[in-house]
């Protein structure tokens, strides 16, 4: 019995290594181009272009399929890896002298520019046919390197007929953003629910804050790049509407076991109903309405200490660059430069709603975002990390990991921060 | 006398139907799971689910690219154990049997694998890999399953097994002319059996299980293994749970039913490398 | 004559495994040590020598010494709880029967899944929204709610948890293996000095399951130091930092921000502290050992 199963298996394992290397044999010359062979012969040949991303390929579904029409002489080769794999993979392969052609950058984008990773997009056309805002976190001394795609923005999600049912309006400051869900709780009902597991979640509501009290004012236009630099704390700057924020931890309304929930479990809580707010942005919304198709779904942005239109917090989301290594140019530049239309612009925003950054490009948030519209209106909408700032990932890590533990009850948002200016001044040493 | 007796086996038995379903929970739980919807689930977690739907695992099937992710999982497993087992056999049976100190401090060398995770190396890794052109094919996953994370406890096991094969054998097989290479393959590496049993069982979990290297280095969406797949659905946004089981499920099966069908013969084969060795 | 054309033999069997793995193990793991006394990062391809200002970064974070700390104590507290887990049920299943046998499998079970949809199925189990499993179970029973995987005092053991779960069965058939092995004279020898079940347990057993537990030992206290998939599938490290282990902290810090170098000093460091540890209790395993015999 036990002779027969492993010779069985033997053969059915030397039959495959078998194929594989045949498999090999026709296609191992250069890592981009390994799997033309494959294809059918009779079509005429196509060049391959390898995307690396970390939006799923289902928020990029009607994109791709356009550029699958217009582009017949390219095939796309989508790989995503999720964002908490994504520096990990890319920089391995850029260091090692490889990647892909075409890469979905964020945060990094002006490191990895500066170290020669990508590709000088300043003589082209298309970049002029977007807006500075949406270029300037993409640039280094004027030259742009990255051209982005739709704007992200995440704002207060918030349940209309459990605040119709209560008699809650919309908030207009801070405090009555604290004094609603203090309301709620003394009815029993759930204000907020936060997937506090991730890090991100408080890490971007209290910058919304820091948002409306601290960028909002005019003295502190140049911050950022003061920051980048070192000469400027947030300990010292952000401390008052990070502490002011943290009220809604001491008032009981973020609680520890929130600590326990993930994203998609937050997500849970809030459409079926057991709690009246939540933060998120508009890739939630169709998750959202599938759970719960009577859903009465509105978002507000952020209210800052006095009153106003609120801030958002967001920006270019990402953007795409070309590996400057790339065998494939012309090809990756078609690419782009498609991009740089209405039509993809509104296929990209088909599956993932935002705005545009292309000149021109009108979209019509719809019913959901009314309550944001004025601060959409004013241009509230920020995320300094991503905006501004050099070493934004790991900074706002550290930031928000830290804040997790103000939550659990073991440090200060002052000690936060100055965990955050710990991991900017580590990160700026070295680039040194 | 008899009846308490009796008593003992009844408690005994009892205390495993109890153990038994203790461990399986977990287990039961993703599987009922897979059929129910959001609000079944969460209503009632572990009751049976009311109708029985295949829609969640179609779904999971096509979302996952099941036969081909299957396929290529089936590829890299089946060539990085035979690999493994041809390699590591002799390996092992030239550091049980020669005297020379050059092969003890090979072995040495390779026993650092066992303590070392490859990831920390990573970067040169690559390097290497894309200058023997194998980045983002299956051979060079392949070769990162066997060399960086499978050799090391290979050659351990087989080197225990070895030393416990009496030497006599080999003795008779000199006087009777035959060369080293026809003794190890003619006569050791057929005692060697159960060992590698063994060694198959505990690279081909191993290798399945893996999913940092296939991560790190097949990046083309159609060499992607199960486990790749169930990642690229699990995305930071937008996951439904019900209809994401089934690709834990799905991910699984393949083990789960190679494991059903061979516990016996796995439960022996990972006994006899640790107990020997 | 004949010994020389054997060990040219031996040489060409050994040759395949050992150039393969010190082109592919041996020779990336010393450049990557290289590395660490450099101060090379993705985004400076121009690198220089630096000396050993890596690894003064790296003790100086109080961070990195919370995750070493974290490494150690799971990989000694998964040792030593999957193990005596293991000797209990092999103890109790060593006995012939079908319902043995069935719990055996059963046991063993878990080891065949991939850590990482172990991770992915607890994460849901061990969740503190109303609809977890383990909470509502709790609940049923009058308990109230504890916070899994949220509360930093033991997320870590939440997810050391899960992996008992997993391995536990592993290293058991390995132990009921032993205990057969066990010359049965033996007890019947003590049965009639009147020694009792667990008095016989305790000197004939436990001295004689060396075998078992030296491999068992050595794989599970290995194995937790280099814990990442358990954790990065099911906290990520968090909350906060309460769960960062040498290997999530030295992806962390050192790939995903970039810098390599770094990430090279944390692997030597990390490989300095598993050498240690694991020539420790080989020293007391082989002390064990010279007892017995």
């Amino acid at each position: 019995m036990k002779k027969k199963w492993i010779s069985l298996m033997m053969c059915t394992a030397i039959i495959p290594s078998m194929l594989v290397g045949c498999g090999n044999s026709a296609s191992s010359d250069t890592s981009t181009n390994n799997a033309t062979t494959e294809g059918s012969k009779a079509s005429d040949k196509k060049v391959e272009i390898r995307v690396m991303a970390y939006n799923a390929e289902t928020t990029r579904a009607t994109y791709l399929k356009l550029l699958e029409e217009k582009l017949p002489n390219i095939k796309v080769i989508f790989e995503f890896v999720a964002l908490d794999n994504f520096n990990n993979v890319l920089n391995s392969q850029l260091q090692a002298g490889q990647g892909p052609d075409i890469i979905e950058v964020g945060g990094e984008t002006r490191l990895l520019a500066n170290a020669g990773y990508l590709m000088d997009l300043t003589g082209e056309e298309f970049p002029s046919k977007y807006a500075d805002a949406g270029l300037a976190p993409y640039s280094v001394n004027g030259k742009v390197f990255a051209t982005p795609l739709q704007s992200w923005y995440e704002g207060i999600f918030y349940n209309k007929a459990i605040f119709r049912d209560n008699g809650i309006q919309v908030p207009k400051t801070f405090d009555q953003f604290i004094q609603i869900q203090k309301d709620l709780l003394a009815k029993g009902t759930k204000p907020q629910t936060m997937g506090a597991q991730s890090w991100e979640p408080m890490m971007k509501q209290s910058i919304g804050l820091v948002n409306n009290d601290f960028y909002s004012k005019a003295e502190n236009k140049g911050f950022d790049e003061k920051f980048n630099t070192g000469e400027v704390k947030l300990a010292d700057a952000w401390l008052p509407a990070v502490e002011k924020w943290s009220s809604l931890i001491t008032e009981g309304i973020l609680t520890k076991d929130m600590l326990g929930l993930s994203y998609d479990q937050a997500l849970d809580e809030f459409a079926t109903g057991k709690a009246a707010m939540w933060e998120s942005g508009p890739w939630a919304v169709n998750t959202i309405m599938e759970k719960n198709p009577n859903m009465e779904l509105g978002m507000f942005p952020i209210p800052g200490s006095t009153e106003g239109p609120g801030w958002l917090i967001g920006g270019p989301g990402s953007a795409l660059a070309i590996n400057a290594k790339t065998s494939h140019k012309a090809e990756a530049l078609e690419i782009l430069a498609l991009t740089a239309t209405p039509e993809a612009q509104q296929a990209l925003i088909k599956d993932n709603a935002g705005s545009s950054f292309l000149k021109g490009v009108e979209i019509d948030l719809g019913e959901i975002y009314k309550d944001s519209e004025e601060a959409f209106k004013a241009g509230n909408v920020y995320a300094p990390w991503t905006a501004a700032w050099i070493s934004g990932n790991p900074v706002v890590e550290g930031y928000g990991k830290s804040l997790q533990e103000v939550l659990a009850g073991i440090k200060t948002p002052k000690q936060a921060l100055e965990e955050a200016d710990k991991v900017n001044d580590t990160m700026r040493e070295s680039l040194k | 006398m008899i009846t308490s007796k009796r008593l003992r086996s009844i408690a005994i038995n009892l205390l495993y139907a109890i153990v038994g379903a203790m461990m399986l929970l977990p287990i039961y739980y993703l599987i009922v799971t897979t059929f129910k919807t959001q609000t079944e689930a969460t209503i009632s977690p572990l009751g049976l689910p009311k109708h029985l739907t295949f829609d969640n695992y179609i779904n999971a099937f096509n979302a996952m690219n099941y036969p081909r992710a299957l396929l290529n999982n089936v590829l890299i497993t089946g060539s990085a154990v035979i690999v493994l087992i041809l390699i590591s056999s002799m390996a092992a049976y030239v550091i049980a049997r020669s005297k020379k100190k050059i092969y003890k401090w090979m072995f040495s060398i390779f026993m650092v694998g066992l303590i070392i995770p490859f990831q920390i190396a990573i970067i040169p890794l690559y390097k290497i890999i894309s200058s023997m052109h194998l980045m983002n094919t299956l051979p060079g996953v392949i070769l990162i399953n066997v060399f960086c994370i499978n050799l090391p406890l290979s050659i351990f096991l087989f080197r225990g097994f070895i030393n416990t094969v009496p030497i006599e054998l080999e003795e008779a097989a000199a006087i009777d002319g035959y060369g080293t290479f026809r003794t190890f393959w003619s006569i050791i590496f057929p005692l060697l059996k159960p060992i590698v049993s063994t060694v198959a069982i505990l690279d081909a979990l191993a290798v399945w299980n893996d999913f940092l290297t296939p991560l790190l280095f097949l990046q083309d969406p159609n060499k992607a293994v199960l486990l790749q797949e169930v990642y690229k659905n699990v995305g930071p946004f937008s996951t439904n749970w019900t209809a994401f089981f089934p690709m834990l499920v799905l991910a699984t099966l393949p083990l789960v039913i190679f494991y059903l069908i061979m516990q016996k013969s796995i439960i022996d084969g990972v006994v006899a490398g640790a107990v020997k060795g | 004559m004949n010994a020389k054309k054997r060990d040219r033999v031996f040489l060409f069997m050994i040759l395949p495994a050992f150039i393969g793995f010190v082109l592919l193990f041996i020779l990336p793991t010393i450049m990557s040590f290289a590395y660490s006394v450099t101060n090379w990062s993705v985004y400076k391809p121009n690198y220089k020598f630096i000396g050993l200002d890596n690894y003064v970064q790296l003790f100086t974070d109080t961070k990195n010494i919370a995750a070493i700390k974290h490494s150690v104590t799971y990989a000694l507290v998964i040792t030593l709880v999957q193990n005596s887990l293991a000797i209990c049920f092999a103890v109790l299943l060593t006995r012939k029967s079908i319902m043995a046998n069935m719990v055996k499998s059963i046991f063993f079970l878990p080891a065949v899944l991939s850590v990482l949809v172990v991770g992915f199925l607890f994460q849901y189990i061990m969740t503190s929204a109303d609809y977890g499993l383990l909470n509502s179970i709790i609940r049923f029973f009058g308990g109230s709610p504890v916070n899994w995987l949220g509360n930093e005092k033991i997320a870590l053991y939440s997810v050391l948890s899960t992996q008992v779960w997993q391995w536990t069965g592993w290293s058991m058939v390995i132990y009921i293996a032993n205990l057969k092995s066990i010359d049965s004279s033996l007890y019947e020898a003590a049965e009639i000095d009147g020694a009792s079940k667990s008095q016989s347990f305790r000197h004939i057993s436990l001295p004689l399951l060396y075998p078992a537990a030296s491999f068992n030992i050595l794989m599970s206290l290995i194995g937790g130091l280099k814990v990442f998939d358990a954790v990065f599938a099911m906290t990520k490290g968090g909350p906060g930092y309460a769960s960062e282990t040498i290997m999530t902290t030295l992806i962390r810090e050192g790939f995903n921000s970039g810098r390599t170098a770094y990430a090279s000093a944390f692997a030597v460091v990390f490989f300095v502290i598993v050498f240690v540890i694991s020539k420790i209790i080989t020293f007391l395993l082989n002390k064990w050992e010279e007892k017995i015999s």
